[in-house]
This record gives structure tokens, sequence and C-alpha cells, in this order.
């Protein structure tokens, strides 16, 4: 158990002490008052011992010790006199249930019938236990009492002294971040000696592997994203930037949406958890023009325009452009883009029927793809698998190709040749956070700081790091790099959690080892593929499997019923066409306006109704 | 506490409302022909030595109540309750053990010396109320800054609509008992039209009594449940057993072997009270859920959330207390009985029914213990009350109508299923304690964790200084005593 010390407080102590000195007069009492009647308490009987006062010493050592369970269980109440005598009374009279009606039987080896026929037989022992738990708890609250009135300044009566904080700052609030402040308010929800402050942009934990279902319409955004301050009521929550890390004097500057400009926060520990952004490569046009799948907001965008092009293209009377706005295409074949591209053809096929201008043929998807193998992460089985099933649904794949740039309206492809199409989802490179880049550390070629296996940051004090913004070692696996999902990060930032108690109550702090439980790719349309443990699943069952597993790791009870509830609706209905942002303005007619909707009437009607409403401007024209 | 104030607002109400209570215990005791048996005490077999005597002891304990509930709320029904334990602790220590010490006659805690005693027992609890009830009120006429919150008329109405639905549903159980007339004390083969109204006329005053007297009571529905069956019990001894015989000219019959006979009243009287605290609440959350305002603060965070963490707890916490007894289930062989409510005789069967009661038990322990327990202290306490009151509901109650039958009321069948007490209480132990630790084991829920022992203190502060304690103290005291006085048993030698 952790923090045997802090239960046994001083207050505790006393309490437990008086609780015993009580028990001994209240067990003298008890002893004298049956003695009288020539009874006396067989405790020592029960145990076989007939010795010359074995039977005094044992019935007092038993009343010390359970006198001493009452100090436990009744804790000195400061004028709780009346309080601490009756519960004294319902103690003792639980006592005798516990021990003439059951121990005793017990012990003699008959077993307890707690029968109102023994309950008559050992009645005497009632009133004597009644007796005994009032004079133990109204003594032991004279005691303490007495005991506080002549040292006044014992810890009891005066306010609880100030205890120097510990700051725990976590900066981040992925599954880093908040497992790392899970772990810690359990570990300190009772000690009030450390303060947890949770930095991060949102004030959610997003479930990043359900966004492309958010991004295809089958999830309601908010669902797949749990509150950092629900998650973690007891940690302080600020929302804001991180702007700089200054780990020399062990402040961080925060901006946030207070009047001041920012904010400095002090900190003895500090946890990096502050995640991975999208890479680009610095390809020309790729930031500007494509779409990448990494907050709650990516995922809306990305459904507004497909909804929205589905709407434009329903009105566009140029087959070029119809072609083009209805090829979407997804850079990227590891989980992140499989998933985009099974989802998104799910979704527009599934909301095709409120088109009745496309037909199914007219849509295209395409996935571009770097190596000659999709999915590298699942084995070349599984891999190929996922491949012939959406090679079946009609979705084209460009492997061994990648894209080099971007415009509005195409895609340029390393093979040369140009893809039209008004849709690209950029999943294809992650790097950690930039800002990692100032730190005064070591870090590898992706810009990830560089932790031991404790996760403490080689070359820093006081800072550890974990999930994707950090490179762990893996002593499974010949200390190579851990990879960067959710899983992992989820453990490592209790495992940084516990290293930081330990470091803070001066115990040893352990490595971090995680074996991978599997990884799970949904593939659509009721299929997905799976690897557990070594075991491979493909198909429906992999799919069950998926869902199953993805909503028991959504974080929270209320998201879980949320996404079921998302997930049965979805079989049932289409999914939503509505699109929640205005319409964009198209760039190719910018500085062209449109004319006025009156000249397009027939002539004679219009005039007439123009005329008949405009008094002042004919005025002013004669 | 400074003396010259605890013995102004303190001693001196209690010992006046001593005073009170000792007229109506002297008055109570003439009327049984034992006032001067208290005579003899000072040496003189007379009517006026054993009425002064009575007098003087009862002014001597409310004196010492007037100390005893020094910091306790001047709430008049929480009053009550510290006074009815009260009593009953008096009984024990000053009739039982005090008094044959002063005669000289030596200890005789047994069965029969108590049983013997009985009639004290009801005249010190009947003491005990109203010493609590007189001194609340003298405390208030001296304390001039203790200002009560008075019952308002809704409420009042309320209480009266509880107490009569709460009476309608006693008749119905008692008449199936063909006990209607004991309630209404009758003497048997009278008409069940004419203790109707007697029965309804009780309900309605309870009712009426309960929302005045705990009008400004903390605590939510569990607390309050516990609260009506002491109350409950209360209208047992004032009402069942003093003021309907008086009333009915049958005289008060006061001894063991008649309230034996009209046992029946006692858990219905204690189940009565349990249903009007429980429908007086449930009327005022109806009301509240229709007609309130919003109130600031006083969102949480939804039934969603907050019924999955109860299912959650509660289930746990009533598996381990399920376990505890269906030790005794197990050793008294009551297992196949339970099983018998589903059709089926084996032992198995009656241990799954068992657990999946325990459950759904343990279910509305989370329900309406919510956030009651400051430490195990109370824990216990809140889980051994909640547990005593399913021993009368369940297998005297409940279980015979299940398998077909009437409740069964009777001394006799509140003894034999006197092993399936001593389990229900084990059963609230374990669940309540369970409760209580996986309940403040994610830090205590009430406070911010910075300041979370000093809150944690004071809000126990507040709960001990509430009738909780007393409540835990009487029900327990009660249940385990009254059956085994009041049972048919006699020549057993006591052991320790």
């Amino acid at each position: 158990m952790r923090g045997a010390s802090n239960i046994l407080t001083p207050a505790f102590r006393h309490d437990l002490i008086a609780g015993g000195v009580a028990g001994l007069i209240g067990g003298l009492v008890f002893w004298w008052a049956l003695a009288a009647q020539g009874m006396a308490p067989d405790v020592p009987g029960l145990l076989g011992l007939h010795l010359l006062g074995a039977g005094v010493i044992l019935h007092l050592l038993s009343s010390v010790l359970v006198g001493a369970s009452f100090g436990a269980v009744l804790r000195y109440q400061p004028s709780g006199y009346a309080g601490t005598t009756s519960s004294g009374l319902l103690l003792g009279l639980l006592w005798w249930v516990a021990g003439p009606m059951s121990l005793g039987p017990l012990l003699e080896g008959a077993g307890p019938t707690w029968s109102i026929v023994e309950a008559q037989k050992v009645f005497p022992s009632l009133i004597g236990h009644l007796l005994y738990g009032g004079v133990t708890g109204l003594g032991f609250y004279i005691f303490v009492a007495s005991y506080l009135y002549f040292r006044p300044r014992s810890e009891d009566l005066v306010p609880l002294p100030e205890v120097p904080k510990t700051r725990v700052l976590i900066l981040g609030g992925g599954f880093g971040g908040i497992g790392t402040a899970q772990r810690l308010e359990r570990l300190y929800s009772r000690v009030p000696g450390v303060e947890i402050t949770l930095v991060s942009q949102s004030n959610y934990l997003l479930y990043t592997p359900m966004l492309a279902e958010v991004a295809s319409s089958a999830l309601e955004p908010q669902h797949i994203s749990a509150p950092v301050r629900a998650s973690c009521p007891h940690t302080r929550f600020h929302r804001g930037e991180v702007v700089d890390i200054n780990t020399k004097d062990q402040v961080v500057r925060v901006r946030s949406g207070g009047s001041v400009p920012y904010e400095d926060l002090t900190y003895d520990r500090l946890v990096l958890a502050l995640g991975s952004v999208a890479n680009y490569f610095d390809l020309p046009g790729m930031a500007e023009n494509s779409f990448k799948l990494k907050t709650l907001e990516d995922a809306t965008r990305l459904r507004n325009h497909i909804i929205g092009l589905l709407e434009d293209v329903d009105v566009e009377p140029f087959d070029e452009e119809r072609v083009s706005r209805l090829t979407f295409a997804v850079a990227g074949g590891g989980f992140a883009g499989i998933e985009a591209i099974a989802e998104l053809f799910d979704m527009v096929h599934s909301v095709l029927h409120f088109y009745p201008t496309i037909q199914p043929p007219q849509l295209r998807f395409v996935l571009i793809h770097s190596r000659d193998r999709i999915l590298p992460e699942l084995g070349a089985q599984l891999g190929d698998y996922a491949l012939r099933k959406l090679q079946a649904r009609g979705i084209e794949f460009m492997l061994e190709n990648r894209v080099t740039g971007a415009v509005p309206g195409a895609v340029l492809l390393g093979n040369g040749e140009i893809l039209s199409t008004h849709t690209l989802v950029w999943t294809a490179g992650n790097q950690p956070n930039p800002l990692l880049k100032t730190l005064p550390c070591e870090k590898n070629r992706a810009g990830a700081v560089v932790v031991d296996g404790t996760l403490l940051v080689d070359g820093l004090t006081n800072v550890w790091a974990v999930g994707d913004c950090a490179q762990i070692p893996d002593p499974y696996n010949d200390g190579r790099p851990y990879p960067p999902t959710a899983q992992h990060a989820l453990r490592e930032g209790k495992v940084a959690a516990e290293n930081i108690a330990a470091v803070i109550q001066g115990k040893p702090v352990k490595q971090f080892r995680f074996r991978a439980i599997g990884v799970l790719v949904g593939l659509g349309h009721r299929t997905a593929a799976a690897e557990i443990r070594g075991w491979r699943f493909s198909g429906l069952l992999a799919w069950l499997m998926w869902r199953t597993i993805y909503l028991s790791k959504l974080p929270g009870a209320e998201k879980k019923v949320r996404v079921a509830l998302d997930w049965t609706i979805d079989l049932f209905f289409p999914r939503d066409i509505v699109v929640t942002s205005s319409l964009e303005r198209n760039p190719i007619l910018d500085g062209n306006p449109v004319p006025p909707a009156s000249q397009e009437q027939p002539p004679d009607n219009g005039n007439d109704r123009t005329n008949a409403g405009d008094g002042t401007a004919g005025d002013g024209a004669e | 506490m400074k003396a010259s104030q605890v013995l102004k607002n303190g001693v001196l109400p209690g010992g006046l409302a001593g005073l009170a209570g000792g007229l109506v215990l002297a008055a109570a005791m003439y009327e049984l022909g034992r006032l001067d048996i208290f005579g003899q005490l000072a040496g003189v077999i007379s009517q006026l030595a054993g009425f002064i005597l009575v007098l003087a002891v009862s002014a001597l304990l409310g004196a010492g109540f007037g100390v005893l509930v020094w910091y306790q709320r001047p709430n008049a029904g929480e009053t009550l309750v510290w006074g009815l334990v009260y009593g009953v602790f008096w009984w024990y220590l000053g009739r039982l053990t005090m008094l044959p010490l002063l005669q000289g006659k030596g200890l005789t805690w047994d069965v029969d010396s108590a049983r013997a005693a009985f009639p004290d027992l009801l005249g010190l609890i009947l003491l005990g109320g109203i010493i609590g009830l007189a001194h609340v009120f003298l405390r208030r006429m001296f304390q001039v800054q203790a200002e009560a919150q008075q019952a308002g008329r809704a409420s009042l109405f309320r209480g009266a609509l509880a107490g009569l639905l709460s009476a309608y549903l006693l008749g119905v159980a008692a008449d199936g008992q063909d006990q209607l007339l004991a309630f209404a004390g009758m003497a048997a083969g009278g008409s069940a039209l004419a203790a109707w109204p007697v029965i309804l006329l009780i309900g309605l005053l309870a009712g009426v009594g309960f929302a005045w007297l705990f009008t400004d009571s903390t605590g939510g529905a569990g607390v309050g449940l516990i609260r009506g069956i002491a109350y409950g019990f209360f209208w047992w001894v004032a009402g069942g057993l003093t003021l309907v015989p008086l009333i009915t000219g049958s005289g008060l019959v006061w001894t063991a072997t008649e309230v034996q006979i009209i046992f029946p009243t006692l858990p219905g009287y204690l189940l009565f009270g349990a249903a009007v605290a429980l429908l007086y609440q449930f009327l005022g959350a109806l009301i509240r859920l229709l007609f309130s305002e919003f109130l600031p603060g006083s969102s949480e965070e939804g039934l969603g959330t907050q019924g999955l963490r109860i299912v959650g707890r509660s289930g746990l916490a009533a598996l381990v207390g399920g376990l505890l007894f269906s030790l005794v289930m197990w050793q008294t062989g009551f297992l196949p009985r339970v099983a018998d409510l589903i059709g089926s005789s084996s032992p198995v069967t009656g241990f799954i029914v068992h657990l999946a009661i325990a459950g759904l038990i343990g279910l509305s322990y989370g329900i309406l213990f919510r956030r009651q327990s400051y430490d195990v202290g109370s824990a216990l306490g809140w889980g051994v009350s909640y547990g005593f009151f399913w021993a009368m509901l369940g297998p005297l109650t409940l279980m015979p109508v299940l398998l077909g039958g009437t409740p069964q009321w009777t001394a006799d069948a509140a003894a034999s299923v006197f092993p399936n007490l001593i389990g229900h209480l084990g059963y609230g132990a374990g669940l309540g304690v369970t409760f209580y630790i996986l309940e403040a084991r994610y830090s205590p829920w009430w406070v911010p964790r910075t300041e979370v022992q000093a809150a944690r203190l004071e809000r126990r502060e507040e709960q001990v200084q509430t009738s909780g304690p007393a409540l835990w103290t009487l029900l327990i005291l009660l249940g385990l005593t009254l059956p085994i006085l009041l049972a048919k048993g006699q020549g057993l030698t006591p052991v320790y």
C-alpha cells in the first residue's frame, strides 16, 4: 500500500491510543459486571487456554485491541461526544454479533447458528458489550479532548499547515498528457502537496482513431472527444498555446485567451506530451491545398468540403469539372490513410441517392502510397487482404508513387502525372511538435526528444517526455523506438506519472515496458483487418472486434454510449449531408461579380416591379 | 462550552423537560400499578414516594440529556431520536445495571430479569422521547438566537398525504394477517370497518407530525428513510402502545407477555414510518421536479454518469455484503428457501438468487445513500441501519408475500428469522463500508483536492451534530433487543 506513512498521522496515532486506553477501562467495567454475576468472560476458554490469570489478560488485551479499533473507526470529532458515545454503543453491539454470536460458537467448534435461542443465551454479554461500547466511546472522546486541551498546539486545533507544493506541469492534452494527469490524480488524490496543471490548446482529449468516421459523417464530432476537465477533475486545466519552454529556470510561457498576452507557469516537474503535427516535407502547395486529419476541426472541414463538392457537382454543367470534383485522393497508405479512403468511399456512396445527377461510375477514389505495399504495420498477408478488398470496391491504388505538390484542382505526382482533384487528404507524414527544437537536449532526426527507459529526457533535469514527441527505447526490440500510437502514449503517461511520484517520494523509478497488444484497421463496409498478439483477423469478425475495442477504449462512459448510439443509427439511416459551414467563395469567379438576378427575369414584369417599388430613384433621375 | 451557558441553556431546559416527561412516566406507571414499586427504592411503599422519585430521576435524566445534546442541532425531530436512544440506553444502564446494584441485589443480566423490566423499557423510551421533544422547545425558548425554521403549510399537507397513503398500505398489510384490530387498539372480534378510521387518523397525525418535526433536517433520501423508521418506532411506543389503548379504553398493556401478542404492530409501525418518510420525500422531489425554478449549483453530472457510477460501486459493494450474508445463509441452511422464490430448491440457485437480490438492494442503497458517509463509522452506521430495514421488509414482509402468503409480523416469526437479521446486519456493514471506500477512493468528491482534510472534517462534524449516530444505534439496539426479549423461550442458562 502506498503512503503508509500518511495514514499513521499523529492524529490517527492518538486516536488509536485513546481508543485502546478507553477500551481497557471499558473492558474492566465489563469484567467486573460479569464477575459480579458469577460469570467470567471466557475468551481464553475459547482459545483452549485454561491457565490461571490468562482469562483476565486475554480479555483485557482484546478489550484494548477492540478499543483501538473503535478509535480508528470513530476518529476524534470535536464536540461530538454524543455521536461518539452513541456510535460506541453501535460498535459494541456489532462486536456482540461478531464475537459471542459468531466467533464464540465457531471457536467452540459448534458453528454459529445465530438463532434466537443462542442470542438469548448470550444476552448478558449483549448488555456487557453495550456498556463496554458506551464507556469506550465516551472515554475515547474524553481522552482525546483532554489531550488536545492540555496540548493546544497539537495538530487538530490549528488550521492545516500550508504544505509546500510540488507543481507538476503537463504540456499537451493527448493520450500521453491525459494518461499522466489521470495517474497523478489517482496517486495524489488525498495528498494536498502536489498540484497538477495541464496545458493544452484544445480543451478535450481527442480519440484520433475515430477521426475518419467523423470526416465521413458517421459520428458526431463531440462524441469522440472527452473534455479534459471531465477526464481530470482535479487537475488545473489551462487552455492555451505553449510558446516557450525554459528548462533552466523551470518556467513555461503560455499564450491563452485572457486579457494578458501570455502567462508564465513555473514547475517542479515537467511532462512533455506535445504530440505531433502534420509534416509536408516542404512540398510546394501542400499545406494550402490539402486536408489533414489531426483535429476535430480538420475532420469537420473535410466533411463539409466533400458534401459541398457533391452539391456543386449536382449543378455543374462542364464534364471536366465534374470529373475533378468527383475525384477524391488520399496520400499515405498507413492506418490513417486507409481508414480515411475507406470511410470517404462509404460516405459518398451512402448519400449518393440525394444527388440524382451523379452516377456511381463517375466517382473516383485514389490512394497514393510511396511503398509497394499498404499497411506496413500489419504484415504482408493482411496488407494484401486490405488491398484486395478495397480494390474490389473500386478504389484505385497508386503504389510506389508519391505526391510532389498540389495546386487548386490538381495534384502533382512523382511519376510526372497530374491528378485532377479538388480533394487531397494528407496522411503521409507527421513530425513531433516543432517547439521541441528549442529545447537544449538530444533529439532524433524527426525532432523527437530522446528519453531514457524511465521516460526522463536525456540531458535535462525534472523533464519527462511521452507520446509522439518522444523517442523511447523498446527493450523488447533491441532498444529501437516505440511506435507513436495511442495505446503506447497512454501507458507511457502512466509510467511517467508513477516515476514522478517515485522521484517525489524518493523511491526507485521504473522502466517503461510495454508489448503492443495489437493493431486494428477499419476498412469500411463492415470489414476490418486486425492483428492481436500475433493472431490475424479479417472481415466481419475483425470489424466487430475493431468496433468493440475502439468503443471500449473511448474515454468516458457517456461518450461510449453516444458513439454506440451513433453507430446504431448509422446502421438504419443514411449519413447526414448537412453542411455546417457557409458556402466557400469560388476563386475562379473572384473579381467577376455575379450580375443581379433581375436582368435575367422576363423584361416586362420585372421592370414594372422595380419601378413600382423605387420611387425615390426615379425622382432623382428626372 | 461555558459552564454558566450550559447550565442556563442546557441543564435547565433539560431538567424541566425531564419533569414534564416524569409526569407522563409517573402517570403511565400509576396506570400500570407500578408506581409504588418505585417507592420501594426510597424505602417507603407509597404512591407518593414513587411519584416523587420518578419525578426526581426524570429531572436528573433530563438535565443529563441537556448536556448530551448541547452541541447537537436543535432540530425537533433529531432531538427526539436522541431522546429515544437515551431512554433505551438508560434502561440498560440504569434499570438493568445500576438499580439492582443500588438495591444490593446484585447484577442479573439474564433474559428473564430483562423481561420482567420490560414495562420500564417502554416507560423510559416514552420518557426519552418526551424529554427530547420538550427539551428542544424549551431550549428554543431559553436561547433566543436558535431560530428554527417553521414547517410551511405545503409541507404539512405533503406530510398528511404521505401519512394517509402509508396508513392505507399499513392497513392492507395488517388486514392480510388479521391484525387490523391490533393496530386500532381494539379487542379481537371487532369490526374492521371501525378500525380503518382509527388507522387513517393515526396516519394523518403521524404524517403531519413527521413534516413538522423534520422540517429543516438535512441529508438525502436514505437518511430520511432511517429517520422514518425511528419515527415509526416512537409511534409504536407513544401511539400504538400508549395513546391508542388509552383512548379506546382497553388500558395499557406493557408487560413482555402482553406486548408479545401485539408484536405484529412493531414491524408494522417501523415499516409505516419508513413509508411515511419515503413518500414524504418522494412527493417533495416530485414537486421540486415539476414546479421549482432552476437553482444555481444544483446541477450535477447528470443521471447517466451518476447512475453508471452508482451501479458500478454499489454492485461491488453489494457483492461484498452479499457474500458476508451468504455465510449466514449457508450455515443456517436458508439458501433453499431463497431458491423457493423462483420455484427451485437447490442451494446453488438460492445462492444466485440471493446475490441477485443483494445486488438490487445494494443498488437502492447506492441511490439512497449516495454521498452520505464521511468516514468508516458513518458508513457502518448507514449500512447496518439499511440492513435492519431490509431485515423487516425482506424475510418478514416481502418474502412471505412473494411465496404466496401474507406478511409474517409475529414475535415467533421475528424470532425464527433472527439469523436472517444477523445476516442482514453483516450485509449492511459490508455494503456500507465497501460503498464508502469506493466512493471516497478516487479523491473525496465533495471538495477541491487542496482542502481535502479540512472540508471533510467540517462535513463530518455537521453530520455528527445531526441524529445520525443516534439513529444507527437506536435501530440496531432495538432490532437485536426486542426479538430476544419478546420471543418465546425459557429455561436458558445465560453464558458469556
